[in-house]
Formats: structure tokens, sequence, C-alpha cells
């Protein structure tokens, strides 16, 4: 992507968005609520169209359908009730858009590979209520990589896990990768369960997008300039990176803060409420 | 008149003939009702469908002609309109009313004999002609050949209509198919349980299917079984017992969901003591 900004209803999601994702590695897109990070997904799947600037993918414009790319959606409340099978799921993943009667004769043996990559085929017959978070998860993410895709798109593959579960899909999106050698792209709310594996960073706010390793963007002076406002990065005695909004009177000393100094504000709070950690490498 | 007299009758064969077509339909495309949770909208195009009824005897057409017409009107405008299932509650509302109120106003400006209003209500399917089977069964067949071609884009898109949608499926042209197929199944439905009980064949049995499989072409196969076997057994019963034909099959639909239900809940407790 070179100089990419998207616009919609006439509002400027983002703007000057450039980065490359090289194979084999894996980027995070991290920002807060609302921010165009799915938008970000939904324009490199030919969904939303480009305003400015010019994205290739595999050196064409995006378009829909793509099957080197695999996506897979935020997850819904919806699989927590729906009595398909895991396996039924994964199927859609391999003829859901076809129409006709065809049957193809590959299906069965590309589904089991995919079920065996994630480690899905031991509760993949159950229906998708009666299974955890996390097996969803490795579910619609065999269903994602059934094509074994070039570029991987996950949205949210973490929200709503516990901690446990969130090691497990890390770790079999790192598996993925090795596995498959797939570029692989993940928006997050918070970097720390990620930091690990990740090789790029890509951070939207305000309307704007910087790329870069986990180092160069995650650094008082970027974050401080991206939300207009001064960011604390605090190390934790194991390393950890611990980012952190800095009060009104920290940034301004003023003898007397203006009582609507903090409504004044509140958008820019509401953004570094939520800390970020990271680990140093 | 002996039992096998009467269903030996013209009526009766004609009624045989037609509650065939319609439940293997209502069967197949209730399924796709129950998976997208659009039970509300199959509700509000029957009541369109009596609007049309109406607009049609007053017309002096035939009261098929109005439900054609109304149903895929009303079908189409929910399909645009709600095309993300997240809002097409109101958009089902709002057609829903305004079609009523449409109905009230033919209703009122007819001054003629009432039993058409009555059999569009609550079906009539004794009173199915020669031409009536055919065109009915014409509509089924044409809704259970598009139903099998598209089965699994509309299973995908009633499914996770976002991936669908990454896949490069239109959601938008996927719910105007399955409303559009809603809407015709619910035209050939009317004609056997009318527009109050248009339920007990298209959601009943899907319901009950659901609940008893997690595979979705077993359960397509069980939902049109199951509505098979109530619209037969509620034609057999209405002609052998008495009562209308449509009270029967709705009755029996429902019994089908409630023993599902039951069965399950059986099944459940007995894995949970297996597993205890």
């Amino acid at each position: 992507m070179r100089g990419g900004a998207v616009v919609l209803g006439g509002r400027t999601i983002w703007r000057d968005a450039s980065f490359v994702v090289e194979p084999g590695t894996i980027t995070a897109v991290l920002g807060p609520n609302a921010s165009g990070k799915s938008t970000l997904l939904n324009l490199i799947l030919g969904l939303v169209p480009l305003s400015e600037g010019s994205l290739r993918v595999f050196g064409q414009s995006p378009r829909r359908g793509n099957r080197r790319v695999g996506y897979m959606a935020q997850s819904r409340a919806a699989d927590a009730t729906s009595t398909l099978t895991g396996r039924d799921y994964v199927g859609l993943g391999f003829d859901g858009p076809r129409f006709g009667w065809g049957r193809d004769k590959t299906k069965r043996e590309v589904i089991r590979r995919a079920l065996t990559l994630t480690g899905t085929a031991a509760f993949c017959d159950q229906p998708l209520h009666s299974l955890s978070g996390g097996q969803r998860q490795r579910i619609a993410l065999a269903h994602a990589t059934v094509f074994s895709p070039e570029l991987l798109l996950l949205d949210e593959p973490l929200a709503a896990l516990d901690l446990a579960a969130q090691a497990e899909i890390v770790d079999l999106v790192n598996l993925v990768r090795d596995s498959t050698g797939a570029a692989i792209i993940v928006v997050a709310h918070d970097l720390n369960p990620l930091s690990s594996i990740v090789n790029q960073v890509l951070w939207i706010a305000r309307r704007q997008v910087r790329s870069g390793s986990v180092d160069e963007v995650v650094n008082e002076s970027v974050l401080s300039e991206l939300y207009g406002h001064p960011i604390e990065i605090i190390v934790t005695p194991r390393g950890r990176r611990v980012i952190v909004g800095l009060e009104e009177e920290f940034a301004h000393p003023h003898p007397h803060p203006h009582p609507h100094g903090f409504e004044h504000n509140e958008e820019a709070h509401q953004h570094l409420s939520e800390l970020y950690e990271e680990e140093t490498s | 008149m002996s039992l096998s007299d009467l269903l030996s009758t013209s009526f009766v064969q004609h009624a045989f003939y037609a509650v065939t077509a319609v439940a293997l339909a209502a069967g197949a495309v209730g399924y796709f009702v129950v998976l997208r949770r659009q039970a509300f909208a199959a509700h509000a195009i029957g009541h369109v469908g009596f609007a049309g009824a109406a607009g049609a005897v007053l017309l002096g057409l035939s009261p098929i002609v109005g439900l054609l017409v109304f149903c895929l009107g009303a079908g189409l405008l929910i399909g645009v309109g709600g095309a993300s299932l997240d809002e097409s509650d109101a958009v089902v509302g709002v057609t829903l009313t305004a079609a009523l109120g449409l109905g009230v106003l033919f209703i009122s400006l007819y001054s003629g004999y009432a039993n058409a209003t009555y059999s569009i209500l609550f079906g009539q399917i004794l009173g199915v002609t020669w031409d009536d089977v055919g065109l009915v069964a014409a509509l089924s067949l044409g809704v259970l050949l598009v139903v099998s071609l598209s089965y699994r884009p509309l299973l995908f898109a009633s499914v996770d209509a976002q991936s669908a949608a990454a896949r490069g499926l239109s959601i938008r042209a996927m719910s105007l198919l399955f409303m559009a197929l809603l809407a015709i199944t619910t035209v050939v439905a009317i004609q056997i349980v009318g527009v109050l009980l248009v339920f007990s064949l298209l959601v009943a049995p899907a319901a009950a299917a659901e609940v008893l499989t997690s595979r979705p072409q077993h359960a397509v196969a069980l939902a049109m079984t199951i509505a098979l076997v109530s619209a037969w057994a509620g034609l057999f019963f209405g002609v052998w017992i008495g009562g209308p034909v449509s009270f029967w099959i709705t009755a029996l639909a429902a019994s089908s969901y409630l023993g599902a239900r039951l069965f399950d809940r059986n099944r459940v407790r007995h894995v949970r003591r297996a597993l205890a």
C-alpha cells in the first residue's frame, strides 16, 4: 500500500498509509475502537474502495473472492447458538460460495488437512454452540486456511478469549505461518499477547496509520504524535512495556487546572485509557 | 360414503398432490428461515399476502395473482431493506403493518361474499382445483430446484455473512434470492393452510429438524419429511375424522416440534448422565 486513504460516507477513516507485508511475516494492526482496523481488511478483500493512493495484493488490485487471501471474520454471538458442526462450517470455506449440484472429490481431503493443521479433528463433528470459545476460533481458523492462502487476514482472533485460550490461538497462528509461509495480518486491540510472534506493527489512531517494527512504532515520540497527546511507556522489571497516557497536569503543568480540562479532552482520554503492554526483545 | 370412496374423490386427490408439493418446498425453505432467524419475515409475508389476495378479489382477479404480486413485492422490499440481518426487524415490521392496513381497506371496500377472505386466512385445501394443483406444483418444483442449486451459498450467507462477503458472495443478492423463495413458498403454502397458519409448514418442521440434527443436509431432508408427513396425515385425518385440514396439519407440525424438544432434552440428560 502506498499513500492509501479511505473515505466512507464523506468521512475520512484514515490517510497516508504506506506499508508492505512480506510473505512469512505477521503484521499486527492496532488502535482504538472504530479507528478503521477492520476497514483495512475490507480494503484488502476488495469490499471497500481505496480513495487515494494505491494498494496491490499479489501485484494486482484487490478483488473479491480471491482464493489466495484467507479471511477469518470477527467472532460473532451467532456462533454461540449455531447448530452447525465445525466440519460443515469448514466445508463452507471450501465450496460455500459455489452454486450448483457438483461435488468436488478433493473436498474431503482438503478439509481433513485444514482440520489436522489447526488441531480441530477431535471435536469438528460437534455443533459449534457446544464448543469453547478457543475451539470455535480454531475451527474458524481452519475455515480461513482451507485453501492454504498466501495472505491470511484475522479480525480480532483473540477477542473474548481467556488468557490461556489466547496463548493457544497465538501459538496456532504462529504454527500456520511457519507451516504455510503465509503472510498474516492480525487485527487486535492489545499487542501484548501477540508481541512474541509479530514482525511488523500498523498502528492506527486519529486517522493516521504508522507502520514499522515493534521498536519503531511502540515508543513515546511516535505514539504521542499519533494520539496528539503525550504518551509514556513504562518498562516493568521483567522488561514489559506499559503504555499510558499522561494526565493533563503532567503534560501542561498548571497551578490551577481548570475544571473543564478533563471534559475537553475526553476523547483522547478514552483512547488512552486502554493499557498496552509490550515485551522488549 | 366410505373412507376409501372419500379418498378417491377428485377434490381429495387434488388436495393430496397440492399438499405434497407445498410440504416439500416449505420444509426446504423453512430450514433457511429457521437458520437465518427470520421467522418474523415469514410471518409478515403471509400477512402481506392477505392484503394482496383481498385486493385481487376486490378487482375480480384470482386471489393467487394478488398473493404472488404482494408477497414477491414484500419479499424484495424486506430483502433489499434488511439485507443485513441486524436491521431487518424494523423493515419487516413496517412492511407488515402497512400491508395489513391495506388489507383492512380492501376488505371494507369489498361488499361481496366474505368466504374468499376466510379461506385465505385459514386455508381451503379441499377446494383446490386441478388448475391450482398445476400452478402450486410448478411453483414448488421451481423453489426446490433453486434451493438445491443455491444450497451452499444460501447456507454460507446465512451462517456467516461476513466471511461469505469476503469470499465474493453478494449478501444483498443472497438475501433477495432467499426472500423471493420465501415469498413464493408462502404463496403456495397459503393455498393449503392459510395466512394465519403458514408457520405450521414453514417453521415448525424445520425448527424440529434443527433440534434433532447438526448436519445441514440432514436437517433439510428431515424438515421436508416432517412437513410431508404432517401434511399427508393432516389431510387424511381431516377427511377421516372431520375438522379443518389446516387444523390437523398445524397440530401435527407443532407436535413434531414439541416432540423434538422433548427428545432432545432426554438425549442431553442421557449424555450428561453418561459423562457424570
